[in-house]
């Protein structure tokens, strides 16, 4: 049913679209200084900050579709969707391409999408539906959690197959925050963190590249001072966000962006630019809409009709959390560094618009919370 | 959410609040965290911003000029370009170098082996790779520049010496500061790769030429290309030197070298010329010589070893770093001592039958035949070497050494100039320290004719026939007249300075002086050649032996190997009656100072002399005019020894003159 009702429409969340209209609004204008193709004082438009703009512009089709179909029928497409990014993720592993070491990128056409990011979308939703049928509050056996783990396990091991272990771990992330919903008793929580324990530590010992492991030891590390070696992007980082001050050096006058010391400054480290040209002012602002969006968000979940509702709408919120967190701890200097973007604000289409789109489902939930 | 009392509700409830909590725990702590960097941590951070983004460039500067008493440029400055490597920023070095290479039309692999290590501290050091572009490599480096990251070119100003070899000793030569000079207080503030004077006036005012660095403040990105000029403090040029001397004196004492008549070999040592009332260095010359420019720059090794490795040593200046056996430019010195000490006067006179015999052994006039009967101004007019014999036994040799001392000879003349050297006036005391031996009397007998121990710079002697000249002031040597700054204010006067007074008394002297013109001015005396039309000219001729003779008999003077010939003084002063310039020649291996010595001073003494009015202008300057009021006195060739001084040996092998 793709028709909207009025009451439907009387109870838009116009809130939540305005705060995504304001994060994607700053993430766009730093996006400009960070894609800067000309050496200072030149301004100019690079390529990259059109194909945004395409991507933006393709995202908001995507978002009102989210908002217009009724969620619940999602519920049924849902398997639908979860093999499809199986699907679109085993693509990637067998026919992808590789940029900057990860095999992360399909090539359609002229287009190159990073199936991972679509995937999680299939994977929120298939939780989702799987958490609302088997509400999680009344999981108490450790059994129960075996369907439910297989169905999050299953794209994360495809991911983490492409070596991109940013992705992987931010998907493991998100499919496990609904995990939090499940009334275990304490005793397998302890079992859980074990297992979990024991899967980092072979994870590092078999799962990282030896860069990877060589980038959070310089984390562990840090401050040992040598600027040119692994510990590089952490520190041009820091030297970016603190050399912004209260008010910032000003839009497109940072020099560590300008001036390139920043690696991947309009993906992974867009926020340090942020941090660098409109200081304290600036970056506490986007940490309060984001920080707004993500608590609007989970009231949307407290205050939705359904459990299925309810169950996407926390996972909307982990799709934005997580890499959000981490993306921002690790430009702090509070995390290793991760080739993680922050939604809505980094540099790159795929991620813009899965996020949209599952916005776009947050309000469609939303809107409907009065819809019987 | 009261309609949804299921079980999942309530649980769902709590858990997003827990949720809830932990969103705001994160981004909390984000906020505290980006407090902390931006604020407490902020200067600190921002400090190591601009120390990563912007770089400074050092501006090297122009040294200043070296002006001729009559201002005319002797050294200065032009600009160039210079081609250099930050090894840092190279994105590929191998096909940069290889490219550049095809670009400069030299060897690649050459280039990348000067650029220096990739790795270490080292890396961010700029290698200059090339100096002085010329417009065309220039060009085509500029234009690919894009195309090579790490490899820049930036203005060089470079030392220009527009004369070239014109005064080269005197000027000195530049080069990279050295390892061992770096540590020295004085080059405080120098950096490795830093040209410097090292010897002549370029080392001596180092710190006044200098100039002061510029700096340049650029921001540049994380590869090192420059972005941005933040601020530029241009350079400045170095302080100007005004020397004393005089280029046309300069001009036609190098002449004088460097124009030999048609197959005779090419004319090696020094000759200076000094105003005797001020000790002015009107012209200082040596032979050979070299071009300074080529020390402006990185010098090749091919010309650097050239200048190095050459067999008569281009680069020493025989003026002040040579010191030579004086032969009889000595007899001056000893005639003063004589009537000085009062062992003779203007009428005493002495035979002079060819020979003289002291303590069994006979020592050779070098007129075979003899002088005859001498006086003082006879026996300098002709060399008389028996007179000076005589003479010389009778006054011993503490007195002439006493004498010969307090014209400032065998010592350093204290002129401003890095690397002079002493010399020697033997006395028995001298003896018995150096050798530990005493004086034997007959030794007094070589040492009377210049042939002993003694050995003078051409800059002492000048200074010596200056003392002469000027009623017996000893002068220091005056090379610079002022230090100007850059707009040609006077920072500094050099006064004229007096180093001591000669103890022969000035009537003395004057008896001295009148000898030494009848050796240029009358007939018979052995300096004719050294005549200027209009003006009577004092001087007196050496020669000194370079090897034995008896190993060189009946081998024809021309046909004497170069090394082995003898060497030729002449010592000169004018206006002989009231003196203002002397001058000192020596030819290394000349032969004979009449004849090859003596016409280099007569061409520094007309130029003077015509510059001063006092002696008319040739027409053809090319041609040496002869004397208007006494023809050239025919020079002897006897023996093939004209005007042969030499005839005193330092070892008694050396007596048996042909």
């Amino acid at each position: 049913m793709i028709a909207v009702d009025r009451r439907s429409l009387q109870h838009f969340d116009w809130p939540l679209l305005a705060l995504v209209l304001a994060i994607l609004a700053i993430g766009l204008v730093n996006l400009f200084s960070t894609t800067q193709p000309l050496p200072p004082p030149e301004i100019g438009v690079a390529s990259e900050f059109k194909t945004q703009l395409v991507a933006l512009a393709l995202g908001t089709a995507g978002m009102i579709f989210a908002i217009v179909v009724d969620y619940r029928r999602l519920e049924r497409g849902a398997p639908l969707l979860y093999v499809l990014a199986l699907a679109g993720i085993a693509a990637t592993v067998l026919f992808g391409v590789e940029i900057r070491g990860n095999k992360s990128w399909l090539r359609l056409g002229p287009l190159s999408v990073q199936p991972a990011e679509f995937a999680k979308l299939g994977l929120v939703v298939m939780l989702a539906r799987y958490f609302h049928r088997h509400p999680p509050g009344e999981m108490r056996r450790l059994l129960d959690l075996i369907a439910p783990a297989l169905l999050l396990l299953l794209p994360v091991g495809l991911i983490a197959l492409q070596h991109d272990t940013g992705v992987a771990v931010l998907t493991l992330a998100i499919g496990a925050t609904f995990f939090l919903f499940v009334a275990l008793p304490w005793r397998t929580w302890a079992l859980l963190v074990a297992i979990a324990v024991s899967g980092m530590v072979g994870t590092w010992e078999f799962g990282l590249k030896p860069y990877q492991r060589a980038r959070v030891m310089a984390f562990v590390n840090s401050g040992s001072g040598d600027s040119l070696g692994s510990d590089y992007q952490a520190i041009q980082s820091r030297i970016a966000v603190g050399s912004g001050g209260l008010t910032g050096q000003g839009w497109l006058e940072g020099p560590q962006n300008r001036g390139q010391f920043l690696p991947t400054q309009h993906s992974d480290f867009a926020f340090s630019v942020l941090a660098e040209e409109w200081g304290f002012a600036g970056g506490a602002t986007l940490l309060a809409l984001y920080a707004g969006l993500l608590l609007w968000g989970l009231a949307i979940a407290a205050n939705s009709k359904d459990g299925f509702g309810g169950m996407l709408a926390v996972g909307v919120v982990s799709m934005l959390l997580w890499p959000a967190a981490l993306n921002v701890a690790m430009v702090l200097g509070l995390a290793p560094v991760i080739g993680v973007p922050l939604p809505l604000v980094s540099y790159g289409g795929s991620q813009l618009l899965a996020n949209l789109v599952a916005l776009g489902l947050l309000m469609n939930v939303s809107m409907r919370r009065y819809v019987f | 959410m009261a309609h949804l009392a299921a079980p999942t509700g309530a649980s769902l409830e709590s858990r997003v609040r827990w949720l809830a909590a932990l969103v705001l725990l994160i981004f909390g702590g984000f906020v505290v965290r980006l407090f902390h960097l931006q604020v407490v941590e902020g200067e600190a951070l921002r400090q190591r911003s601009q120390k990563n983004s912007v770089r400074h460039v050092d501006l090297d500067a122009p040294r200043g000029e070296v002006l001729d008493r009559e201002g005319r440029v002797l050294a200065t400055w032009r600009p160039s370009r210079a081609l250099r490597v930050i090894p840092n920023d190279l994105a590929n070095r191998a096909r940069t170098f290889a490219a550049l290479g095809q670009l400069l039309g030299t060897s690649g692999a050459e280039l990348d082996a000067l650029a220096g290590p990739s790795k270490g501290l080292a890396r961010f050091r700029p290698v200059t790779l090339v100096e002085d572009l010329d417009w065309e490599r220039l060009a085509r480096v500029e234009s690919h520049g894009y195309a090579l990251p790490g490899i820049e070119t930036f203005e060089q100003p470079r030392r220009f010496y527009p004369s070239g070899t014109l005064a080269a000793h005197l000027l000195g030569t530049l080069g990279e500061i050295q390892a061992s000079q770096l540590a020295k207080p004085q080059f405080a503030g120098y950096r490795p790769g830093d040209v410097v004077g090292q010897t002549g006036l370029e080392a001596r005012y180092e710190a006044h030429l200098r100039g002061t660095l510029g700096r340049r403040d650029v921001v540049v990105d994380a590869a090192g290309r420059e972005i941005e000029e933040l601020r530029e403090h241009p350079p400045a040029v170095g302080g100007r030197l005004v020397l004393a001397l005089d280029k046309d004196l300069q001009e036609a004492a190098e002449a004088g070298f460097r124009d030999v008549p048609e197959g005779e070999p090419q004319r090696m040592g020094g000759a200076v010329a000094l105003d005797v009332r001020t000790g002015d260095v009107l012209a200082l010359a040596s032979y050979p010589t070299y071009d300074p420019n080529v020390f402006s720059s990185r010098i090749d090794r091919g010309t650097w070893s050239a200048l190095t490795g050459d067999e008569w040593k281009p680069l020493r200046d025989r003026v002040i770093q040579n010191h030579y056996p004086p032969g009889s430019t000595h007899k001056a010195v000893m005639a003063a001592a004589a009537l000085q000490e009062g062992v003779i006067d203007l009428n005493t006179r002495v035979y002079c039958p060819g020979y003289y015999y002291f303590g069994g052994r006979r020592f050779q006039c070098w007129k075979k035949e003899g002088h005859g009967s001498v006086n003082v101004i006879e026996a300098l007019q002709r060399s008389c070497d028996v007179f000076f014999y005589t003479v010389g036994v009778q006054l011993g040799i503490d007195r002439i050494a006493k004498q010969a001392s307090s014209f400032g000879l065998g010592a350093p003349t204290g002129i401003d100039l890095p690397g002079e050297v002493g010399g020697v006036v033997p006395s028995s005391e001298w003896k018995l320290r150096r050798f530990h031996e005493k004086w034997y009397p007959g030794e007094t007998v070589s040492a009377s004719i210049g042939q002993s121990y003694n050995l003078y710079t051409p800059l002492q002697l000048a200074v010596a026939y200056a003392a002469i000249a000027n009623g017996g002031h000893v002068m220091k040597p005056r090379v610079v007249l002022r230090l100007e700054d850059r707009d040609g204010k006077t920072i500094r006067n050099f006064p004229p300075e007096q180093r001591g007074i000669s103890t022969v008394s000035p009537a003395n002297l004057a008896i001295v002086r009148e000898g030494m013109t009848a050796v240029v001015e009358s007939a018979g005396g052995t300096g004719g050649r050294a005549r200027v039309p209009g003006v009577r000219v004092a001087g007196k001729t050496g020669t000194v032996q370079v090897v034995g003779l008896e190993r060189l008999r009946g081998i024809p003077e021309e046909q004497i190997p170069i090394r082995f010939r003898d060497h030729a003084w002449f010592g000169a002063f004018a206006p002989a009656d009231a003196p203002e310039i002397a001058v000192a020649v020596f030819v290394e291996h000349g032969l004979h100072g009449s004849s090859s010595a003596a016409p280099i001073a007569q061409r520094i003494l007309a130029k003077y002399l015509q510059k001063r009015g006092l002696s008319p202008v040739p027409p053809a300057p090319a041609q040496p005019p002869p004397h208007p009021a006494a023809p050239l006195a025919p020079v002897q060739h006897a023996g093939g020894s004209p005007a042969g001084d030499a005839a005193a040996p330092r070892v008694a092998a050396r007596a048996a003159r042909p």
